[in-house]
């Protein structure tokens, strides 16, 4: 069976299983083990490189990496504001790239915030979402952590959007080098700046996978509801229900 | 329709009777938090006393701002049904202690910070309300700290915290029911685990 195939009998199995909030049978007892198998590889080798980043690094170097790896995602941000129908929002993101990328030196600085062109930061994800396609239920893919089918579209489709791929597939001989090394500085630069969060809460957790689902889960309820026909109240997601005093 | 039902549905109407509160005074909600907040920033975080007078201070506001055995019973979700008296006392008490030793540690994360009040939004009961807050935050966008707060009378006190779109109430109840799911000793396993934590340096 191709790699492809493979993919398609797994992502048709999970949009069988259409609640998001749903977790049981062998889709519970796949991703607890992914999620266990990701935690191994974050103790030996993420969070290693995150705190050796850290130790090497000074707060305003690693403010500047963040700039430049939201820098390289910018043209990905106006492409979805466009798609989302928010013109202004496109404009404002077109223009930070321009300006970043030259006189920011290459996206190391946000020189554009100072002008007043705030950065807004938006993905395929949320395009999806204004356009209601729902969220899909939640699995652990390896190594990349938490998913829902929607986000998990939405990041390949951002990972393929940024000029970081599209110059590795123009030059053959630097494609793997590139598009690897700006995954990795990511993934570091982000776990990096989650260090004493995730500690935090693995070490106050009885169940550190439902506590990760749960708030990844909740975190989407925003997203989710900008879709016109669920849109709610703030907050009011976050209601008990009833049936909770049962 | 079968009498069973017919019973319980007059039972069903009478217990609703004293449940249904005033309104909810959405300004006298906003400066509950206010208050707290600010005894806690200015007596607590930014005082100048022992760790352990801090702590102590922590603990007492803790006690007094937040309904505990409210917020204890709608973690335990379904299980606080099938807990026995005993049980559900045990827990409300470990939980009680883990959470003011895990806060004390987190309070000190909002040093020289300030939260920002942003109106209410109604809750679909009427004796609570959301109270919105934001907190500015270093080199980051501003964090989201929303309040559900319930009014007893002239009490208020605090439900759950919602720290950016993650409702804290939510989250432990789903974490305790999967752990209590899983455990062989069921309730007693989650308390023992609590206490554990609570007993580790």
């Amino acid at each position: 069976m191709s790699k492809k195939k493979i993919v398609a009998v797994i992502l048709a199995g999970l949009a069988l299983n259409t609640s998001a909030y749903a977790d049981d049978g062998w889709l519970e007892t796949y991703n607890r083990g992914m999620f266990d198998f990701n935690m191994k590889a974050d103790k030996y080798v993420l969070k290693p490189l995150a705190k050796g980043y850290r130790a090497v690094t000074t707060p305003d170097v690693r403010l500047h990496v963040r700039d430049f790896i939201s820098n390289v995602k910018e043209p990905s941000f106006s492409a979805n504001h466009l798609l989302q129908g928010n013109v202004d929002k496109t404009f404002v993101s077109v223009a930070r790239f321009a300006i970043n990328s030259t006189l920011g030196l290459g996206g190391f600085f946000d020189v554009a915030e100072g002008w007043g062109l705030k950065k807004s930061e938006t993905g395929f994800d949320e395009t999806l979402a204004r356009y209601c396609v729902p969220d899909g239920p939640f699995f652990v893919a390896p190594l990349f952590g938490p998913f829902t089918i929607r986000s998990g579209v939405g990041y390949a489709v951002d990972g393929v959007s940024t000029p970081v791929y599209w110059g590795a597939m123009n030059d053959k001989n630097y494609s793997a080098k590139i598009s690897y090394g700006f995954a990795a500085l990511s993934a570091i630069s982000a776990r990096e700046r989650g260090l004493e969060l995730l500690d935090d809460l693995e070490q106050n957790s009885v169940d550190f996978y439902s506590t990760v689902r749960s708030a990844y889960l909740q975190n989407r309820q925003k997203m989710n509801s900008i879709c016109a026909s669920t849109n709610a109240a703030p907050g009011y997601d976050f209601d008990f229900d009833d049936e909770d005093y049962d | 329709m079968k009498i069973k039902h017919l019973i319980a549905a007059i039972i069903g109407f009478l217990l609703m009777i004293p449940q249904a509160h005033a309104e909810i005074d959405a300004a006298k909600a906003e400066n509950f938090i206010k208050k707290t907040t600010q005894e806690g920033i200015v007596e607590i975080i930014n005082a100048k006393a022992s760790t352990a007078e801090r702590d102590a201070r922590f603990e007492k506001l803790f006690n007094s701002a937040l309904d505990l055995n409210y917020i204890g019973k709608f973690v335990l979700g379904r299980n606080w049904k099938t807990a026995s008296s005993e049980q559900r006392e045990r827990f409300i008490d470990a939980y009680r202690k883990f959470n003011i030793k895990t806060w004390s540690k987190r309070f000190d994360e909002f040093k020289g910070k300030e939260f920002i009040f942003k109106s209410t939004s109604p809750s679909r009961s009427a004796d609570q309300i959301f109270v919105n807050t934001v907190v500015p935050m270093d080199n980051a966008d501003p964090a989201s700290v929303v309040w559900r707060v319930e009014q007893k009378g002239d009490n208020f006190k605090i439900v759950d915290i919602i720290i950016e779109n993650v409702s804290l109430a939510i989250t432990a109840r789903n974490e305790y029911t999967a752990f209590i799911k899983k455990s062989p000793d069921g309730i007693d396993g989650l308390i023992a685990d609590l206490e554990k934590k609570i007993a580790q340096e």
